[in-house]
């Protein structure tokens, strides 16, 4: 591997990075914070957004699959991250926005992992999207 | 005489050095074969690689594959005859996805072929693909991440260029008829030269998983001397175009008029900006232009997210603005082209962005959309590829612009050096890009005047200075560094994934059924 996966404890909420193909605004919600914690069921490495799907626990025991508009692939591999840290079952806590349509779907600002690892550090503008 | 006829001998070795060279090729001045130029496959082939008769539209042919069919596996031969059978939905290339290599080389689009002493670039007037191979034996940083088009390593073997693609995905076909390979594929390329005018193009697919042997394909791609430059076939844009969904900017798109309201637009206006020094020592190609190849990423300043300084904008941080002249850094939009601004501001216009349905972002916001791109010097050129699949062919000879009525999303190029800077002057665009996601104003009368100036071996200033009469009350630039870095591209494939547009089209809908509501 030719980089080292960056270890960041949670640089939250920092900027819009996680665009540059749409307008954030038009999908998402910045009033509409939310924290999400499940297991991975999909990771979709693609561009010009990946994707992350996880299941997460509703109050009344139910389960929604939720779908996490992360960077491009593209990012993700410069940064070093590769599919084989990403499977399916590991769970992640996640902070991002609601998207305004009510879908179960969100745009990821942070991701950590139980290990600390923190899967959107740094800035969009420095790093292609 | 006798000493003369082994002179003349000698000379002739000297140019064509290898045994069994053709003689009467073009070549570039390492002596490789030079295909610089514009070509296009004489085959029937993208309609299907084995015989087939004639259908609507579609024109009969012969088999290209060496010995007439395709040695399918017994599972896969079903396959592609249940993918025949509906290949109207099934086909990739009816949703305008990237159609794959080797497809892309037969289908009925002229392409540009490149060459530098590292690289063989190919641009395809479809829907703006093109392949970058390395040619100089770099290894790939990323092998085992999966390409629409691939991962193209190439080699001269004498006089043919052999390249092998790898790293293929499985969601292309290789023709309208269904023929498919797998991801575990590996495709060898060869392309000879035959002629000035004709390339002998072979392919060779290695599929285990798909076929009980090797086969290949070969046909000749020709030479289109009568073409001086490709043009554009946006594919999804022009279906979502036809389809509705890709809604007209009359007032934006060629050939809107200049309002009537306008104020006057002062093309004297503009502030004059010094060009960055350029050291001496500055590296250089051959002794001459400065060399500005290889890949780099602008530091954009969020100009993706508005050109001018600003403070907060939803989750956007404050930013600096990128906009030099005028100095105030404040854009000199026509009054009702600052209230269209503001409007694509507001979510439910998110969805008219051209980039969000994948389109090519225009000039100059594909430097700045962020994504990084390629520089390439080959010879009379200069090439920028971007990562986010789109391209620009800069001549360096000095031709006139295309005619007034060829409009294209990347606008028609023309450059020089002026001294060590590298000038581009361009015109005949379309008007249908927008500056960033926050929907800043550009139309089709933009006249776009860029600079590159090569501050550092490693650091481009990149200036555009922006002259559009419509939207614009005088000419604005501006400026941002390139930085280069030791990288390669990866495979923006966009449309192919885009699970983003639904949602912009459900809350423009939205908007709209209330808009209906309150009347």
């Amino acid at each position: 591997m030719r980089i080292v996966p960056i270890i960041v404890i949670s640089a939250l909420l920092s900027s819009g990075h996680a665009l540059a193909h749409h307008s954030f605004s038009a999908e998402f919600d910045s009033e509409k914070p939310i924290t999400l914690s499940g297991k991975i069921t999909r990771m979709q490495w693609s561009n010009p957004h990946g994707w992350i799907y996880i299941d997460v626990a509703n109050e009344d025991g139910t389960v929604t699959n939720w779908a996490l508009e992360t960077r491009a692939a593209n990012s993700l591999i410069r940064r070093g991250w590769r599919r084989d840290d990403l499977p399916a079952g590991t769970p992640i806590v996640v902070n991002g926005f609601e998207a305004r349509n009510g879908t179960p779907t969100a745009n990821i600002q942070s991701i950590t992992l139980e290990d600390g690892r923190n899967f959107m550090s740094g800035n969009a503008d420095e790093v292609p999207d | 005489m006798t000493i003369r006829l082994f002179s003349l001998a000698l000379a002739l070795l000297g140019c064509f050095p290898l045994a069994g060279m053709a003689q009467d090729i073009p070549r570039s001045a390492n002596g490789t074969p030079d295909m610089q130029g514009i070509w296009q496959a004489q085959t029937q082939s993208a309609v299907n690689l084995e015989d087939h008769v004639a259908r609507v539209d579609v024109h009969a042919g012969q088999s290209v594959v060496a010995g007439g069919s395709i040695p399918y596996q017994d599972w896969a031969l079903a396959r592609r005859q249940e993918n025949f059978a509906n290949r109207g939905e099934l086909d990739p290339l009816n949703k305008c996805f990237l159609p794959g290599t080797p497809r892309i080389m037969a289908m009925p689009w002229p392409f540009q072929i490149f060459q530098t002493d590292k690289h063989v670039a190919i641009t395809f007037e479809w829907t703006q693909v093109y392949r970058l191979i390395y040619t100089a034996g770099q290894e790939p940083l990323y092998p085992g991440f999966e390409h629409w088009m691939g991962d193209s390593r190439g080699r001269w073997e004498g006089d043919t260029l052999v390249v092998e693609i790898r790293d293929l995905n499985d969601r292309t076909w290789m023709d309208a008829a269904g023929n498919f390979h797998s991801a575990a594929a590996v495709i060898t390329e060869r392309y000879t030269l035959q002629n000035a005018n004709t390339i002998r193009y072979q392919a060779t697919i290695d599929d285990p998983e798909v076929f009980t042997e090797p086969w290949t394909i070969s046909y000749p791609l020709a030479r289109q001397s009568e073409l001086t430059r490709l043009l554009e076939y946006q594919c999804q844009a022009e279906v979502e175009e036809a389809n509705g969904e890709f809604e007209p900017e009359e007032n934006l798109w060629y050939p809107a008029p200049v309002p009537e309201e306008n104020f006057p637009f002062d093309t004297q206006a503009s502030t004059s900006l010094r060009l960055p020094d350029v050291p001496a020592d500055i590296e250089r190609r051959n002794g001459g232009n400065p060399d500005i190849s290889g890949y780099f990423m602008s530091s954009p300043s969020g100009a993706n997210y508005g050109l001018e300084k600003r403070e907060n904008f939803d989750i956007f941080p404050p930013a600096g603005g990128v906009v030099v002249d005028p100095i105030d850094g404040v854009l000199p939009y026509q009054t009702w082209a600052r209230q269209e601004m503001l409007e694509r501001r507001e979510p439910w216009r998110g969805y008219d962005d051209p980039t969000a349905h994948c389109f090519v972002a225009g000039i100059p916001r594909s430097h700045y959309v962020p994504s990084p791109f390629y520089i390439l010097q080959p010879p009379g050129y200069v090439i920028i590829l971007h990562e986010r699949m789109s391209y620009r062919v800069i001549p360096l000879d000095g031709r006139e612009h295309l005619p007034d009525s060829i409009r294209l999303w990347m606008g028609d190029a023309v450059g020089h050096w002026e001294g060590d800077t590298l000038v581009v002057e361009s015109s005949n665009y379309n008007g249908k890009a927008w500056l960033n996601e926050l929907g800043d104003v550009t139309s089709h009368a933009q006249t776009v005047v860029e600079t590159y100036t090569p501050v550092s071996d490693n650091q481009i200033i990149y200036r555009a200075t922006v002259s559009d009469p419509i939207a614009y009350s005088r000419p604005w630039t501006i400026e941002m560094p390139l930085n280069q870095a030791q990288e390669e591209l990866l495979e923006v494939a966009c449309l192919e994934d885009n699970n983003d547009l639904p949602h912009l089209k459900d809350v423009r809908d939205e908007h709209r059924a209330s808009l209906n509501q309150e009347n």
